[in-house]
């Protein structure tokens, strides 16, 4: 209790101070006046007894500052002080103040923003119960280099029923079950609305740990017998669909229509409850025809498992190895089980994620760059500050010796600059924190879908304590730095020397080594900007294996309750013939995996008169595109051999293939593959049993999965001869109409076809391209900014300390030039000695970037880290910058006219 | 004319408490009533007497109040709180153990 009064007594001394004053002011008053009535008690006139009782009182002055100090405020106080004082002197120097304000403003704004989105998406713990206790299982290819594929469903059960370490593990889709594109169309009434869904089974929800809002989850018996021909008609919302879409009315037991059949609403999730940042809108059960569940080769489930409480993470991990090691052994099954030794590419290996970590996925390594890049800048931003304050500390010296003569003690000057800077970089933190909030939002709206998380970004209390931290740490390094000298014993000295002052040899050779280190980062940043602006180039520009100029696509999805494979076919056939005559369509064609950015099949198919290697009875093949009329020539894929599919394409012929080079190099190295045959697993794009194809041709390699990935071995089947077609098909058209234009005509094509099927995803070809190379670009364009600021904060230190230079050496200068030194060797010399420190600065930055950019090579394509082209380029840029931001000290020392400055003192 | 803090260190404290004890008073009544009652040993000096009763209110050992002294005019009344109270009590056995050791060594040498 006395703690709290001691505190109330601090607060009323610190902020009562004049009431404090008046009252102390008083009450020596009364003591004075009853020391003179004593006096006059005693029989002296009044005038004498006051003045005795003021000679006895002694200075009163002084005990009212002891009385003063007895309150213990003074530090809070003389802070108070420093702080009007700094407010001052900063206002009388606005240039200085705003330059310097501006630069932390940008340094820590730039760290803040990427710190919060590194926090958010990166360090931010999962919105589940107990989140650390959650891992993720996928499956890693060897041909495509995918990581973080499904797993088979053989797979799962199998794991399941293995492992030992799990409290539960369960199973998702969001494509390849029931419903096949993690989108399905959901009547709400009248109208028909496209929402994000997932199939999950009951396991799932019992490892996330979240329970339903209102409802229930899925039971066992609902998601795990794979029984019939369609799943059970469920359907859990999410809370902000049943907002938006039911205006939050109790729905829970009524029907809603989902791809054209009545489900029951059996639950409705909590707030914000999302998987894998796919935002599922509408919760389905799990759900795989019986072929798809039996098929090894189809790949189609991600598995998610909690930690028995005592197991750790790399226990688990262990675990899973030790299955890998033997999977076929415990299973009792030969054919592609996941291995630990790749000798096929068609081999795999299943991996254990932390949920944490795969979410984050790919993201991780560019947020990481970025927050590097941040703190490079920030170190460019305090080398900058340090050599301003350096120099202004310089101008202010008669200043400050003039108040150490005064009596000002050595801490008290230190306080005095480091408030100065606190106030500055305080200032620069709010500016920043405001700009890091902006900005961040900006680059969500900007480049949506190119980072997981984003949904909750805000710069919480961890990234303003991390931003405080940062202010703070800046502040005392600048200010700090500024006192590097001021001894004493130099302050006679500085006196004398009156306004000329001249710098010692520690601060001549801090302030170069300043300048080389901002150069260095800013070469390093510079080198590592460029080698991003090369990769966005190069995939902007890498050839996907077709011609994707003026080619429009959308999707749809014909849903399984109301179509049959064949009446699907008809009803894809029907939507092209109508596009076809449609004026400005040159053609058009149908597929199911939209390059260059679908999903693997990885599907187990036969060839004939061909084993695999280690004796297993099919090859995977990891891309299969089904087709719809003159597929290669619309998408304008060239054909190596053979041909393409003919347009009347018969069914009572025998069926036919075309496969790519990957595949006909794989699997028939260098022998003719026309004319070979080859046997897909019966079903499951809902053609008949499995049935010898022959193939017809060999079809360039067309990059599925990413421009910047090997494409994978692919074969291509025309539905138009087997005449069914699965659920979700992409039409292409090529046009000579912008797509835009084409929108009315598509809706109207496609509405005659069936009403309540919507036109989704309608764009032209190249916005699928930039769509795939979105994060690249805004990791370019991020990393571009942070360079071009730290260029310019580094030429900009360049010019402060030549500038600075050429003043203190004007005398020095004008006796040259007065004693015949020609003016333009005065200009090369102050000019050598700008390029001289930014060579030395851009040569250490090469190394460094030589170091740093390893980092980054996952992140490259198409350009190597230590690109020299690029890294001449750089350097010849920051050596243009150096010259440019010398010249004009440069130019000033070459116009110092000796008759001015010899007379100036 | 001695300093109280000149003896021993803290003196002043315990004499201001001890003084203020059984009723609220002034400054200048304490430096008159401890002056009394040292039959004018004790010599507070303004100096000494007003520090030490702010920091002492700043303990918040001792609290002020204004109000009318005999005079009628307003003055600054001291008077003790109940930590202050509790402080006067080691203040006090603090004093009765260090005047005690005292005198064992004085008559002993």
């Amino acid at each position: 209790m006395r703690i709290l009064e001691k505190a109330r007594l601090r607060l009323r001394s610190l902020f009562g101070r004049p009431r404090a004053d008046f009252e102390l002011d008083e009450e020596l008053r009364f003591h004075l006046d009853q020391l003179s009535e004593e006096n006059v008690a005693a029989g002296m006139p009044p005038e004498e007894a006051r003045r005795a009782a003021q000679r006895a009182m002694g200075g009163i002055a002084q005990y009212k500052e002891e009385c003063r100090d007895m309150r213990r405020v003074n530090l809070i106080e003389d802070f108070v002080q420093d702080l009007r004082y700094a407010i001052r002197s900063l206002a009388k120097s606005p240039g200085f103040t705003a330059i310097v304000v501006a630069t932390l403003a940008l340094g820590i704004g730039a760290n803040t923003a990427i710190f919060t989105i590194v926090h958010g998406v990166l360090l931010r713990p999962l919105d589940y119960p107990k989140p650390d206790r959650l891992v993720y299982l996928t499956a890693e290819s060897a041909a495509t280099g995918g990581t973080q594929s499904a797993l088979s469903a053989a797979e799962y059960r199998e794991f399941r029923q293995m492992s030992r370490s799990f409290t539960a593990v369960g199973a998702y889709s969001t494509g390849g079950a029931a419903y096949t594109t993690g989108e399905v169309n959901l009547s709400a009434g009248e109208r028909p609305v496209r929402v994000r869904s997932i199939s999950a089974d009951a396991q799932l929800f019992e490892a996330l740990g979240i329970p339903p809002q209102q409802g229930r989850l899925f039971r066992d018996e609902e998601t795990s017998r794979w029984t019939g021909t369609l799943p059970p008609p469920i359907a859990i919302l999410s809370d902000r669909l049943w907002r938006t879409a039911f205006g939050g009315r109790p729905v829970v037991g009524q029907k809603v229509g989902i791809e054209g059949r009545p489900h029951e609403i059996v639950g409705i999730m909590p707030p914000g409850a999302d998987l894998m940042d796919h935002h599922p809108e509408v919760w389905l059960p799990l759900w795989l025809h019986p072929n798809m569940a039996s098929e090894r080769g189809a790949h189609v489930l991600y598995a998610v498992g909690r930690l028995k409480e005592g197991i750790t993470f790399e226990a688990a991990r262990t675990e899973l190895s030790a299955f890998v090691e033997n999977w076929g052994g415990r299973t009792g099954t030969k054919e592609h089980v996941p291995s630990n030794r790749w000798l096929s590419p068609a081999d795999h290996t299943l991996r254990l994620q932390t949920l944490q970590e795969a979410v984050a996925g790919s993201s991780s390594r560019p947020l990481w760059v970025l927050q590097a890049a941040a703190g490079f800048v920030l170190l460019i931003v305090c080398a900058n500050l340090a050599n301003l304050t350096m120099a202004r500390a310089g101008s202010r010296k008669r200043e400050f010796v003039l108040r150490a003569a005064l009596g000002a003690s050595r801490f008290r000057l230190i306080r005095q600059s480091v408030t100065e800077s606190v106030v500055m970089s305080g200032a620069g933190g709010l500016l920043g924190v405001w700009l890091a909030s902006v900005g961040v939002r900006a680059l969500v709206r900007a480049y949506p879908g190119s980072l997981p998380r984003t949904d909750g970004l805000v710069a919480g209390l961890p990234v303003l304590l991390v931003t405080l931290g940062l202010s703070t740490g800046t502040a005392l390094l600048f200010g700090l730095v500024s006192l590097g000298r001021g001894r004493t014993s130099g302050m006679v000295m500085a006196l004398k020397e009156g306004g000329r002052g001249s710098s010692g040899a520690w601060r001549r050779y801090a302030r170069r080594g300043l300048v080389i280190a901002q150069v260095a980062f800013a070469a390093v940043l510079a080198i590592g900007a460029a080698l991003l602006a090369q990769t966005v180039y190069h995939l902007t520009r890498a050839d996907a294996g077709f011609d994707r100029s003026r080619l429009a696509t959308f999707s749809m999805t014909l849903p399984m309750a109301t179509f049959e494979p064949d009446t699907r076919a008809q009803a894809y056939q029907r939507v092209l013939e109508r596009l076809r005559p449609v004026p400005g369509v040159l053609a058009t064609a149908a597929m199911s995996g939209l390059p260059p950015n679908r999903t693997a099949d990885a599907i187990g198919t036969v060839f004939e008169n061909h084993l695999p290697g280690d004796g297993r009875p099919s090859e995977i093949v990891d891309y299969y595109q089904l087709v719809m009329g003159d597929y290669f020539g619309t998408m304008g894929i060239p054909l190596i051999a053979g041909r393409g599919f003919e347009p009347t394409g018969n069914a009572s012929q025998g069926k036919v293939a075309v496969v790519n080079e990957t595949l006909a190099k794989r699997i028939w190295k260098g022998q003719d593959p026309i004319g070979r045959r080859l046997r897909p697993p019966g079903g499951w794009f809902g053609a008949g049993g499995a049935v010898w194809h022959t193939v017809i041709g060999v079809a360039k390699d067309v990059r599925q999965q990413g421009v910047d990935r090997p494409a994978g071995a692919e074969i291509y089947i025309s539905l138009d001869q087997h005449g069914v077609a699965p659920p979700s098909m992409n039409v292409v058209m090529r046009t000579t109409l912008p797509t835009g234009a084409l929108a009315g005509t598509i809706e109207r094509v496609v509405r005659e076809v069936d009403a309540s099927v919507p036109v989704v995803g309608l764009r032209d070809m190249d916005s699928v391209f930039a769509e795939s190379i979105r994060r690249p670009r805004l990791l370019a364009r991020l990393l571009g900014a942070f360079a071009g600021l730290a260029l310019l904060l580094a030429a900009i230190g360049t010019y402060g300390v030549l500038s600075y230079m050429v003043t203190e050496r004007r005398r020095e200068i004008g006796i040259r030039v007065a004693l015949g030194a020609a003016r333009l060797s005065v200009l090369t010399q102050i000019l050598k000695q700008g390029l001289e420190v930014t060579a030395l600065g851009a040569a250490v930055g090469v190394v460094g970037a030589l170091a740093v950019n390893r980092l980054m090579a996952s992140m490259l394509f198409g350009v190597q880290p230590a690109d020299t082209v690029t890294i001449a380029v750089v350097m010849a840029t920051i050596l243009a910058v150096a010259v440019v931001a010398s010249w004009v000290p440069a130019w000033r020392a070459s116009r110092v006219d000796p008759s001015v400055v010899l007379r100036e003192d | 004319m001695a300093k109280p803090t000149d003896f021993v260190q803290g003196t002043l404290d315990l004499l201001i408490l001890k003084t203020i004890s059984l009723e609220p008073k002034h400054g200048w009544a304490i430096a008159k009533r401890i002056q009394q009652v040292s039959k004018e040993a004790l010599q507070i000096q303004q100096g000494s007497l007003y520090p030490a009763l702010h920091r002492l209110e700043q303990q918040a050992w001792i609290k002020a109040e204004w109000r009318p002294a005999e005079s009628g005019r307003m003055a600054k009344f001291y008077s003790l709180t109940r930590s202050g109270r509790k402080q006067l009590e080691r203040e006090l056995a603090n004093w009765t153990r260090l005047s005690t050791a005292i005198n064992i060594v004085i008559q002993e040498v």
